[in-house]
């Protein structure tokens, strides 16, 4: 006979010493604290608590007008939002070369009003690196599309897909005397457009 | 038999030393508990939200083996490789497997506890390997040879003086600079030619999700996407009882954990690993190193349930006084000395001593574990297997002589007060009386509170 697997071993271990089956709660998570008409105002708020912006445009040609204010869109850029077309920039196989990009635009799926983290799948991002290797990193969301809070977000968002992330603001650290440093090693800044 | 020394005492005491520093530590870690207050105050269901993580992570160990089975498959199913580990040493021979197949020589880690208690950097170092840690925290002790002294916020023992002197001497920073903001900038331009440059990644896992055979990784630096999708090769390194059974229980721990550890709503990633993206390779390792004995044990494995937030660490009246490396363990704390003693019973023993069991950190685990009782439970299972130091065990013996004696107890009493009236330098003395080294005794009362009962008595009965 063979020998036994670790995998043999650490099930069998498991076996004999796992306590009685206990049950799962009979309904997992809560209803929302944060009534409808507050979804935006909330998400704004948990933006800028978290270190980034939050916009409200009418349309992306306004979004557009945001970002040529604030960035220098000769530099490096790259948009996955259709009908924001500022790209001039066409990310090369080789991964390491994306290190110049100076901003990536992508669309959100989902945005949590309670904590401002916002969905996005591997179909928004395309190369998985893009958002965190971006010196700066903009977020396009329909209003529509914001929920209260987690457990409503777990019910919308496709957890089927290969990569995907809540992105809750720019990068942040705080391991130098607790002191909060903006731009760690992801995104230095963080740009919310909600659209109606 | 052998029994343990008094280490964490013995390191503490080292710790202590630096006043000033020891009083900034203290109040550091109560600022982060004071924030994690407030966070857990914003949601009115806080309590029950506890519960329910409590009650999930119950279940899954109740059928930890179908979970694992299951998460094992989908993961495969989606094109991750699953090994299985039974302890660190089969762990870090898996790790410098999948290295040597790719030939690589270059990695960078995000922050893993798993890998901590492996010993993971020293074996890869050894062999030769550049292992980069990425968490700034993590980067700052690894250039200092040390490890974490906490689990989230692994360099809190450290000043920024203290870090832009290490900084000045190996990324050339200004000489005296000290601004976290310029330091902070100069370890991304340092570590982001790591990441670029790096043949391998690895990570370790917040959860893993059985129903969908993939992973979640928590970061604010943003450090673990940024290794594990610019390099070939992503092992992502878990202790087995780190999977739930669904996606939907996620939006339980998300909203406790960052709240419970620095008191954010939610940390900045929260990315969710499922499938190694085209031309990359995803591996994923089942870890075991003491948690099926931890399992079976009734009375310590609800200490399983832990999500490594590090609440308990920062409420500790004794972590904060006494330093995350004074308890000689990966994982510091309260939790950590839970942990400690069922990986080396001996080596570990003083560690559940390390405690007032005043119940804070039971108060404050997002999923409820009973902490301060476990502690206390380990004290009794210590004290049986016959590893409680020696000084500890006379003390414990005598106290059990006098507290089971009445007549002899009102005699010490009655003796301890004459003493001390007569004779206090001596009380104070602190080779007589360890327990005057850091502090000076109370002035003892006239009389006993026994006799001024007995005398109240008298005076309101006649």
């Amino acid at each position: 006979m063979a020998e036994p697997t670790t995998r043999d071993t650490i099930l069998a271990a498991i076996r004999q010493g796992k306590p009685d089956l206990l049950p799962l709660p009979a309904t997992i998570g809560f209803p929302p604290n944060i009534s409808a008409e507050n979804l935006v105002e909330s998400f704004m708020t948990m933006v800028k608590t978290n270190g980034g912006q939050a916009i409200r445009v009418a349309s992306l040609a306004e979004a557009r007008a945001f970002l040529a204010e604030d960035y220098d869109l000769t530099l490096p850029v790259l948009s996955h939002v259709e009908g924001l077309d500022i790209s001039n920039f066409t990310p090369a196989e080789e991964l390491r070369l994306l290190d110049t990009l100076h901003l990536f635009v992508l669309e959100g799926k989902v945005g949590v009003a309670e904590n401002a983290a916002v969905w996005v799948d591997e179909a928004a991002i395309g190369i998985r690196a893009l958002p965190f290797i971006t010196l700066n990193l903009s977020i396009v969301l329909s209003e529509k599309n914001l929920v209260g809070n987690m457990h409503e977000a777990y019910r919308l968002i496709d957890t089927s897909t290969g990569f995907g992330t809540f992105i809750a603001g720019p990068s942040k650290t705080a391991d130098i005397e607790q002191s909060l440093v903006i731009g760690a090693h992801g995104s230095k800044t963080l740009t919310v457009f909600l659209l109606p | 038999m052998n029994t343990a020394s008094p280490k964490h005492a013995k390191n503490a005491e080292a710790f202590l030393r630096d006043e000033e520093n020891t009083d900034w530590h203290n109040e550091t870690l109560w600022f982060v508990r004071s924030k994690r207050d407030r966070a857990a105050q914003s949601l009115p269901e806080w309590e029950e939200l506890r519960e329910q993580a409590s009650q999930i992570k119950a279940h899954a160990l109740s059928k930890l083996d179908d979970y694992l089975i299951q998460l094992e498959e989908n993961a495969r199913k989606n094109g991750i490789i699953v090994h299985w580990a039974a302890n660190a040493d089969e762990h870090n021979q898996i790790v410098l497997d999948i290295m040597r197949k790719h030939k690589a020589t270059k990695i960078v880690k995000s922050k893993s506890m798993l890998t901590e208690e492996c010993h993971l950097n020293p074996f890869l170092i050894k062999q030769g390997i550049e292992v980069i840690d990425t968490d700034l925290g993590e980067r700052i002790i690894q250039l200092r040879n040390e490890p974490p002294s906490h689990i989230v916020m692994p360099a809190i023992h450290l000043k920024k003086k203290h870090i832009g002197d290490l900084f000045h001497l190996h990324l050339g920073t200004d000489a005296g600079a000290d601004d976290p903001q310029y330091l902070t900038e100069a370890a991304r331009i340092h570590l982001r030619q790591k990441f670029l440059l790096a043949d391998l990644a690895i990570t370790g896992v917040n959860f893993a999700i059985a129903e969908t055979g993939g992973f979640v990784v928590c970061t604010n630096e943003g450090n673990a996407d940024l290794g594990a999708h610019l390099a070939k090769v992503h092992i992502a390194c878990m202790g087995i009882e780190k999977v739930i059974p669904k996606a939907e229980h996620l939006g339980v721990f998300l909203r406790l954990l960052a709240r419970s550890a620095t008191g954010q709503a939610v940390t900045t990633y929260s990315s969710h690993f499922r499938k190694p993206a085209p031309g990359q390779e995803m591996h994923l390792v089942l870890v075991d190193n003491g948690r099926t004995r931890q399992l079976a044990s009734p009375d310590f494995r609800n200490s399983l349930k832990c999500i490594r937030c590090g609440a308990c660490m920062n409420t500790c009246p004794v972590y904060r006084r006494s330093g995350g490396h004074s308890y000689h363990t990966a994982v510091a704390g309260p939790i950590g000395s839970i942990l400690a003693p069922n990986i080396d019973m001996k080596e570990y023993a003083d560690l559940p001593f390390a405690s007032t069991l005043c119940g804070s950190c039971t108060n404050v685990c997002p999923v409820k574990i009973d902490i301060h009782q476990q502690l206390y439970k380990w004290r009794q299972v210590l004290g049986e297997a016959g590893v409680v130091e020696p000084a500890k065990k006379v003390g414990m013996s005598g106290m059990d002589v006098l507290f089971s004696r009445p007549w002899l107890y009102r005699f010490a009493g009655r003796a301890g007060r004459w003493l001390m009236q007569t004779f206090p330098t001596l009380a104070n003395k602190a080779s007589l009386n360890p327990w005057a080294i850091h502090r000076d005794m109370p002035k003892p009362p006239e009389q006993s509170f026994r006799d001024w009962y007995a005398q109240q008595n008298k005076k309101t009965n006649g």
